[in-house]
């Protein structure tokens, strides 16, 4: 599972309602996208193109476990997202709804906004091809991975449930 | 096993559960509020499509709306509504209260089951020793509603320890607001944190409520307090469906143990832009302030009402502050209502809303303009969350929150103690 494109650099401890503002919580998720992260980097929004690549650092995604934020992401098209670490609720999130993230301890000191990147999901890697450096990714359980490759928790819930293929 | 293992072993039927494994477990009771509750109910039925299971787990609590402002925002009640009769899940409408207060007095939180939501506080719940944790709505909407089940990671634990006597003037909240600086935000991800110790052990069931409230601002996914005698009768006085507590078999079931000693802790506050930003009073003290409360999911306990009043009564608000006082449930009102709370607290300047979970995410009330600045008792304090990205929200105990609000700036509550 890889993507490849440019890249997108946020910083520590982004909260939810940054992504998404709570009081947009209600409205299309198309409408979400279009003001995803504007108050960190308005360029954001109206700049991101499919298959971009989201970096960010430490505690990405805090706050809100409403799925509302990876799925606004998700939105926008990007590939993946690349994080120092994120939040549990942001990561379990992101897996349930088949957006892949990796953690990525040190991403956020090599890469700078704009370099194109090529992340590998299985491999636990992600390059750089802009500065040509490579990082390696803390490793995600296959279980997730698992997930990620079906779409989604809720393609494979009834057989987790136990009862068989949904 | 530990708590949390003991508990996750018995839902997901395996003699043995350790640190690390996936499991799937069953599900006693879904907590969802007005938000996370119509967001599910969209997955669920047009994404998923099938039947619920367990209607009578889940529970949905309208507390961000203690009355809808707009139009648009009664039609998402109104669909709400329906989708509770449609599956006949329970409801508890406008002006109930806080999603947590309401679930806990109305019995669905009980010491050894497994608690869900989509609030990200609902690790709250560990404190009457149940594994409890938020989940999002594809959890919800694909596993809970359909299947009654959630898979789950058994986290790693950590002891924190609290050692000593609080000072006159330093509240339990003001352990739990220096606990979540110490600890770090992302400082304990992905860990279940067991509170003890003599601090803990000393406090009433809504004290020690405080502790596992600030799981989500370190990172964390769950919370408990090992269950005695206090919380078995806590649990007795809101219901008599019946329950079986566990606890763990031993201390040492843990990777690590914090410890700390509050003795020499003074009054708290934690300012904008996050929760992390945390210090003594003193620190912040004369930062002017327009708007108090004493609400969100952290406040608006009968115990912050008291503490708020103590400090307030025959007093008044400085010129210009303006304080809401949100009680987090029905039954708050009520005691309130008995002690005389309410005439204290309206006599002093102050003005109360109806219960809910007050003004978080300014839905109902409590927006904030560039140039404004609240203290609460909130579990949150994000830009952007009350209105302008630029006003400030500072936290603190009721009885900071009180002090600040009578002189219309952050101010040491030491001062107004007799
Ligand atoms: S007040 Fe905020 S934190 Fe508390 S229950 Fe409501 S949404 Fe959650």
């Amino acid at each position: 599972m890889q993507a490849r494109g440019r890249c997108w650099v946020f910083g520590d401890n982004i909260p939810t309602d940054q992504i998404v503002r709570s009081d947009r919580a209600l409205v299309s998720l198309g409408e979400m996208a279009a003001h995803v992260l504007e108050n960190l980097n308005p360029d954001f929004p109206g700049g991101v193109r499919p298959g971009d690549i989201l970096v960010a650092g430490r505690h990405f995604g805090q706050s809100s476990g409403r799925a509302i934020a990876p799925k606004a992401l998700q939105a926008t098209g990007i590939g993946a997202i690349v994080v120092e670490y994120a939040a549990r609720l942001f990561y379990r999130n992101c897996f349930e709804i088949g957006l892949p993230l990796l953690e990525c301890p040190g991403i956020t000191d090599g890469v700078e906004e704009g370099d194109v990147l090529a992340v590998d999901m299985t491999a636990g890697t992600v390059v750089d091809e802009t500065i040509g450096r490579r990082f390696s990714a803390r490793p995600v359980d296959p279980f997730l991975m698992e997930m990620l490759e079906a779409g989604g928790v809720i393609p494979m819930a009834a057989r987790l449930a136990g009862e068989g293929e949904a | 096993m530990n708590l949390v293992e003991k508990i996750l072993a018995r839902a997901s039927g395996r003699a043995k559960v350790s640190p690390g494994e996936v499991v799937v477990a069953n599900v006693d009771t879904l907590l969802l509020h007005d938000l996370s509750g119509y967001l599910t109910s969209k997955v669920f039925e047009e994404e998923v499509g099938l039947p619920m299971r367990y209607p009578e787990r889940v529970v949905m609590v309208f507390d961000h709306h203690f009355s809808p402002p707009t139009e648009e925002r009664a039609r998402i009640l109104e669909a709400n509504r329906a989708f509770a009769r449609r599956h006949g899940a329970h409801l508890f409408d406008c002006g109930s209260g806080n999603i947590h207060h309401v679930g806990v007095r109305n019995g669905f939180v009980r010491p050894g089951t497994v608690v869900v939501g989509s609030d990200s506080h609902t690790p709250v719940h560990g404190t009457l020793g149940c594994f409890a944790t938020g989940l999002g709505n594809n959890s919800h909407a694909g596993m809970v509603m359909p299947f009654g089940k959630a898979w789950f990671r058994v986290p790693e634990t950590i002891r924190i320890e609290l050692s000593g006597r609080l000072r006159p003037g330093t509240t339990p909240r003001d352990v739990a607001l220096y606990l979540t600086g110490e600890i770090g935000e992302g400082g304990a991800v992905y860990k279940a944190l067991a509170f003890t110790g003599e601090l803990i052990d000393g406090l009433e069931v809504w004290d020690r409520w405080l502790f596992p409230l600030i799981t989500i601002d370190v990172g964390a996914k769950c919370a408990f307090v090992e269950p005695d005698e206090k919380t078995v009768a806590f649990v007795r006085s809101m219901t008599g469906e019946p329950f079986e507590a566990v606890g763990s078999d031993s201390a040492d079931e843990c990777e690590a143990i914090w410890e700390h000693d509050v003795s020499e802790l003074e009054p708290q506050v934690a300012a904008s832009p996050t929760l992390g930003n945390v210090g003594p009073v003193s620190a912040f003290a004369g930062r002017a302030i327009q708007w108090a409360e004493l609400g969100g999911h952290g406040g608006g306990r009968i115990e912050d009402l008291r503490m708020a009043a103590d400090v307030l009564r025959g007093r008044h608000l400085a010129a210009g502050v303006k304080f809401n006082v949100v009680p987090s449930s029905r039954e708050v009102f009520t005691e309130a209502c008995r002690e005389g709370l309410v005439e204290d607290l309206h006599l002093a300047g102050c003005t109360w809303f109806p219960p809910s979970t007050g003004s978080n995410q300014a839905i109902n009330m409590g927006a904030l303009a560039d140039t404004e600045a609240m203290v609460s008792t909130h579990a949150r304090n994000f830009p952007g969350r009350n209105g302008s990205a630029k006003a400030m929200m500072y936290l603190g105990s009721a009885a900071t929150v009180a002090a600040s609000a009578l002189r219309g700036q952050i101010s040491d509550p030491r001062e107004f103690l007799s």
